[in-house]
């Protein structure tokens, strides 16, 4: 019961952390904005290039998708680095809570929200860019879309455990967050990449969700995207395993060496 | 040196310090329009026409603005972190004039995105580089990093009073690099947000930048039909004139700001 106790504490905490530095309105506003600007630069470069609505399809949902690394990304990274500017990173070392349901508590309302971001992008998608969801399979297109955020939060925990170590976690949040956008098949497919890159595509989450995504939208079932969320799955585990790994030993580190806002 | 060129130069020299001190913020500030610019290479790779040029000159265009958006509402708010905002607004120098100077820094250091674009475009993308007109593209490089710098001070005159100035910076990024057409043709855009990118000085900035690299672009540029060597001319014009407007309104927001910030005495808390 303590475990699970710390678990939501620690995610809802971490999450209203970040309004003390955002507003409500400003939060909301940033959630449309983001969604839609992205998408709308990347579709208009699409349109420059060929103007054919099946690639301005393919822009209009990678994008949407990838608004979720906004969140489960961006935000759970800068995790870190908030607690470096507020002070709080000695409170939370100091804790005697168990390390597990704190360090994976603190992405999980961030993967609601990313989920938020991801259903708006696709309004937008629909709305002004003309994605068709008339054959959508919902339920997998759910199914894929909550898959994304939980599997990406845990890359953004991999990233923020990474960046522990570092003063300006923030450098990492930019770094991979937009990254994504290379390695991930959210613009052109990964096929594009050069081959010697290719291999890095599948370390991200992503990558998968995004193909899952483009096929529940063209009416595959759950059945047929199963090994994709099944890969997924198992990349974003091995993230957080990754991730926990990487803070306990940072965590050693910082305390032995003393300098626990200073590394 | 008047004192109002002393203060904006020591600006720019302590941005540019503090650039070299710890040049790991190069990164965020830069790292949106490189990557945007990575993928429209990707994308554009197998297509023919224009496009390496929209996209080289639309990705360090990009840099310029990222940089110079990014720092100006980081700027304010680091001084607000570091308790020192008080100090630069009660020293008897304009704070117009010390951000200016390091608006003109970071529009500068937003040039180092360039580079990195110029580099992966002509290695990894094959792209020509050719610069048909270089006088010209460096009068319009001057220029535009002058209008963009002029932007960022009526962006750092709002972000003074806001606690969501970081938060704006990261919101405005993107919409500003769709609107002033950095990486493709203003024409595709909806009719409404034309005039929108017509007050952006930038925009013209980047038609002049094109049209002294390639002669070519003279038929997709603002002044259809007119001379090259007329159109970068006009381009420019058009460009000065915002710019001065710009430093104008830029002039009485501050006063404003400031006036305003020590009446309330909310300058650190807003």
């Amino acid at each position: 019961m303590s475990r699970l106790r710390i678990f939501f504490s620690s995610a809802i905490f971490s999450y209203r952390a970040q309004f003390s530095w955002l507003n409500p309105s400003m939060w909301l506003t940033m959630k449309l904005v983001l969604s839609l600007s992205q998408m709308a630069f990347f579709v208009f470069v699409g349109l420059f290039i060929s103007g054919n609505p099946a690639v301005i399809h393919y822009i209009a949902i990678g994008n949407a998708l990838q608004t979720v690394s906004w969140n489960v990304v961006f935000s759970v990274i800068n995790i870190t680095g908030h607690d470096k500017w507020d002070g709080t990173l000695p409170l939370v070392l100091a804790t005697p809570a168990s390390r597990l349901p704190l360090f994976f508590g603190r992405a999980m309302m961030h993967v609601f929200d990313g989920m938020l971001s991801v259903v708006i992008s696709f309004a937008f998608a629909a709305t002004l860019f003309g994605v068709n969801f008339g054959n959508a399979n919902m339920l997998a297109l759910a199914v894929t879309v909550f898959l994304t955020a939980f599997t990406m939060a845990g890359f953004g925990l991999l990233i923020g455990g990474l960046s522990f170590y570092f003063r300006e976690p923030i450098v990492f949040a930019n770094i991979f967050t937009y990254i994504l956008l290379i390695f991930c098949g959210v613009n052109f497919p990964v096929q594009d990449l050069p081959q010697i890159v290719q291999p890095v595509s599948y370390a991200f989450p992503l990558t998968y969700g995004v193909a899952a995504a483009r096929m529940t939208i063209s009416g595959a079932t759950l059945f047929d995207i199963s090994i994709l969320l099944g890969q997924q799955l198992v990349v974003g585990l091995v993230s957080i395993l990754l991730g926990y790994f990487l803070f306990r030993t940072f965590e050693h580190v910082a305390r032995k060496t003393g300098r626990i806002e200073a590394v | 040196m008047p004192q109002m060129l002393r203060v904006v130069y020591s600006a720019f020299r302590m941005a540019m310090l503090h650039w070299i001190a710890d040049p790991q913020w190069v990164i965020p500030n830069i790292i949106a329009p490189f990557i945007f610019t990575t993928v429209a290479l990707t994308l554009f790779k197998n297509s023919t026409g224009p496009f390496g040029l929209y996209a080289v000159l639309g990705g360090g265009m990009m840099g310029m603005w990222g940089n110079t958006l990014y720092s100006s509402g980081f700027a304010i708010e680091f001084e607000k972190w570091q308790g020192t905002l008080e100090e630069v607004m009660a020293t008897p120098s304009k704070l117009l004039h010390v951000i200016a100077g390091r608006s003109v820094s970071n529009a500068l250091f937003g040039l180092t995105n360039m580079i990195a674009v110029l580099l992966i475009a002509g290695f990894g993308f094959r792209v020509p580089l050719g610069i048909a007109n270089l006088p010209m593209f460096s009068v319009a490089l001057v220029l535009t990093l002058l209008s963009v710098s002029a932007l960022g001070l009526i962006f750092a005159s709002a972000f003074v009073l806001s606690r969501s100035a970081q938060t704006l910076t990261n919101g405005l990024e993107i919409p500003l690099y769709i609107i002033s057409g950095s990486m493709f043709p203003i024409a595709l855009l909806p009719f409404w947000i034309h005039p929108a990118a017509y007050i952006l000085g930038p925009t013209w900035g980047v038609d002049a930048i094109r049209l002294a690299t390639s002669q070519d672009y003279a038929t997709d540029s603002f002044w259809k039909g007119v001379n090259a060597n007329v159109a970068m001319v006009l381009d420019l014009a058009v460009m000065i004139v915002i710019t001065l407007i710009y430093a104008a309104v830029a002039v009485v927001l501050f006063k404003m700001v400031e006036k305003r910030a020590r009446t309330t005495g909310t300058l650190v808390e807003a």
